[in-house]
């Protein structure tokens, strides 16, 4: 979840195709390529097929089943526990997006255009945060949200995973871009300050938003260790912790495939509606 | 007119600052004071002075989770490095479907480090996928989970299932920006596909290599999801990591001042790598 190294600047320049390959080593690199998607996709199969497979039936590997059954998907979706850790990391994920997009695009904002004291200290101790891994302060930070009572609550589990330097810092870059003379001429116009955040600052950066959002819920939607120490029943816990907790009860590799199958749905559904924005803001900005 | 603007831009990062320092800025401090206790569950805490890393040195425990680290490190980095760079290079060097093969190779990078450990925990059982494949090649199972060499690199290949689409993207980007013309120069001047890569690809792929190799490093010391899900940190603590360490010293003994000791070693090697990488980057910039 955390970023600790700066990105190299972009080369400047117009991109220019590629040298055309010659003939002969085109079929060399299309099979390389469709072995390298068969090791990629193969894992995903197989969970699919064991996922489908009856159950209580040895699954046989490498070997196509005789029969295949929605029954192990249809148990998981009724189980007591999933449907619990399944709206759990849905309001993880979606009050981190809504309230990560608000805070860092004001930070961005008032980083980007406003003079203030102590404006360069603390965009620099923001950036220095992201050098110390999460892991290393997770015993004070437990010790600080359990000891006022944080411990099995939503906002023990939600409110620390807000403050993130990478949202921050790439709203900072994105509107460090968009001209002045707009919010100078807002300003003379009167607007109030709420106004032309919520008229310019928030239109204008709607694209970097939208790509920010995303790798927001996918950070949470599969954030593991925070969750693990933070919630200790069902209350709280979420579907990653929640698969941990089956896997040490279930012994039917078909309901922990199953499961494992439901918990990625979303994370597959944004990556097929939105792989290409996925992948350009990788390339872009090198967000992780 | 003068004065909004200042304080109108401090409340505008007040929000993110007060999270900051309450959730990232204090702790940060506080794993340091913290070591120097002996904090328990019940919250009682005396200050013990250096008697944690007096005791650090001494653990067995600690100085073979640094070397799995390392060790996994060293397994991990070179492989993933070489996937994603192989698999840019070839995505590169197609247009044909390249973006439905670009598609597929980032796709687990969507998932989450416990999905991957489920599946893989299968696909490595004695009974699982890969024992399935070569029990038809008549070689007997291999238990991948069980025996104390295997574990660290079974381990490095879920990992890098699973992350290397995000590396292969930042070098595919990279390898983009590279002139069509000075390649094509080469090769009118009777450069071979391999003189080309190494005399001018990779040279001028350096800076994506090495902001691909830095984050991989720094990724390859957090390992834990998986760890927690496939293996516990065993067989016999072979992949009982630094993180492992953290965590079962902070959440199954309770000894939040030890596990706090822990936690500053890994905010010295993490440490240690960032100001290499800022060192290296900031010379190519300049």
């Amino acid at each position: 979840m955390t970023l600790t190294a700066t990105r190299p600047a972009a080369r400047a320049g117009r991109r220019q195709p590629a040298p055309p390959p010659r003939r002969g080593g085109t079929w060399a690199r299309y099979a390389l390529l469709a072995v390298m998607a068969l090791l990629t996709l193969g894992p995903f199969i197989a969970m699919l097929i064991v996922a489908l497979s009856p159950r209580g039936k040895p699954t046989v590997p490498a070997r196509w089943p005789e029969s295949l059954t929605f029954d192990n998907i249809a148990q998981v979706l009724n189980a007591s526990g999933f449907g619990q850790w399944t709206l759990n990391s849905l309001i993880y994920s979606a009050v981190s997006v809504v309230i990560i997009l608000l805070t860092s695009s004001m930070a961005g904002y008032a980083f980007a255009k406003k003079r203030f004291p102590g404006r360069d200290t603390i965009l620099w101790t923001f950036l220095a945060t992201m050098m110390v891994p999460f892991q290393a302060m997770l015993i004070p930070l437990y010790v600080l949200v359990s000891d006022f009572g944080g411990a099995d609550t939503f906002w023990g589990l939600i409110v620390p995973t807000l403050a993130n330097s990478q949202a921050v810092f790439l709203m900072r870059q994105f509107i460090l871009g968009l001209p002045d003379e707009l919010f100078d001429a807002a300003k003379v116009d009167g607007a109030s300050e709420l106004r032309v955040y919520w008229t310019i600052v928030v239109p204008l950066t709607k694209p970097i938003l939208a790509t920010l959002g995303v790798f927001v819920f996918l950070w949470h939607w599969n954030d593991f260790l925070w969750p693990l120490v933070i919630s200790q029943s069902d209350a709280t816990r979420t579907l990653t912790v929640g698969l941990t907790v089956l896997k040490t009860e279930e012994l039917q590799w078909s309901t922990l495939m199953s499961s494992a199958a439901v918990s990625a749905v979303p994370c597959l559904l944004v990556f097929f509606l939105l792989q290409r924005y996925l992948v350009n803001s990788i390339a872009m900005t090198g967000l992780k | 007119m003068r004065l909004r603007d200042p304080i109108t831009g401090l409340l505008f990062v007040l929000p993110m600052l007060v999270l900051f320092l309450i959730f990232r800025i204090f702790p940060t401090l506080g794993v340091a004071g913290m070591s120097l206790t002996n904090w328990n569950i019940g919250g009682d805490w005396n200050f013990v002075g250096a008697d944690n890393y007096a005791r650090l040195v001494n653990d067995a425990n600690f100085w073979s989770s640094l070397r799995v680290t390392l060790v996994y490190t060293a397994i991990y980095v070179p492989l993933v490095v070489l996937v994603s760079l192989g698999s840019a290079l070839l995505l590169n060097s197609v247009v044909f479907m390249r973006g439905l093969f670009r598609g597929i190779l980032f796709l687990p990078y969507v998932t989450s480090f416990v999905f991957a450990g489920i599946i893989w925990r299968w696909i490595y059982e004695f009974d699982g996928l890969i024992n399935g494949v070569l029990a038809k090649a008549d070689v007997a199972p291999v238990a991948f989970m069980e025996r104390s060499e295997l574990v660290l690199p079974a381990l490095a290949v879920v990992s890098c299932w699973k992350g290397f689409g995000y590396s292969m993207l930042i070098l595919l980007a990279g390898l983009k920006a590279i002139p069509g013309s000075y390649l094509e120069a080469a090769r009118v001047d009777g450069a071979s596909a391999w003189q080309r890569l190494r005399s001018i690809t990779l040279p001028l792929l350096k800076p994506a290599l090495f902001f691909v190799l830095v984050i991989e490093t720094i990724s390859s010391f957090q390992v834990f999801d998986t760890i927690y899900v496939m293996t516990g940190g065993g067989p016999a603590k072979a992949s009982y990591t630094l993180i492992y360490g953290i965590f079962e010293r902070g959440f199954r003994f309770w000894e939040f001042g030890y596990a706090a000791t822990w936690g500053m070693v890994l905010f010295a090697v993490v440490l240690v790598v960032s100001l290499i990488q800022r060192r290296f980057v900031g010379k190519e910039n300049t």
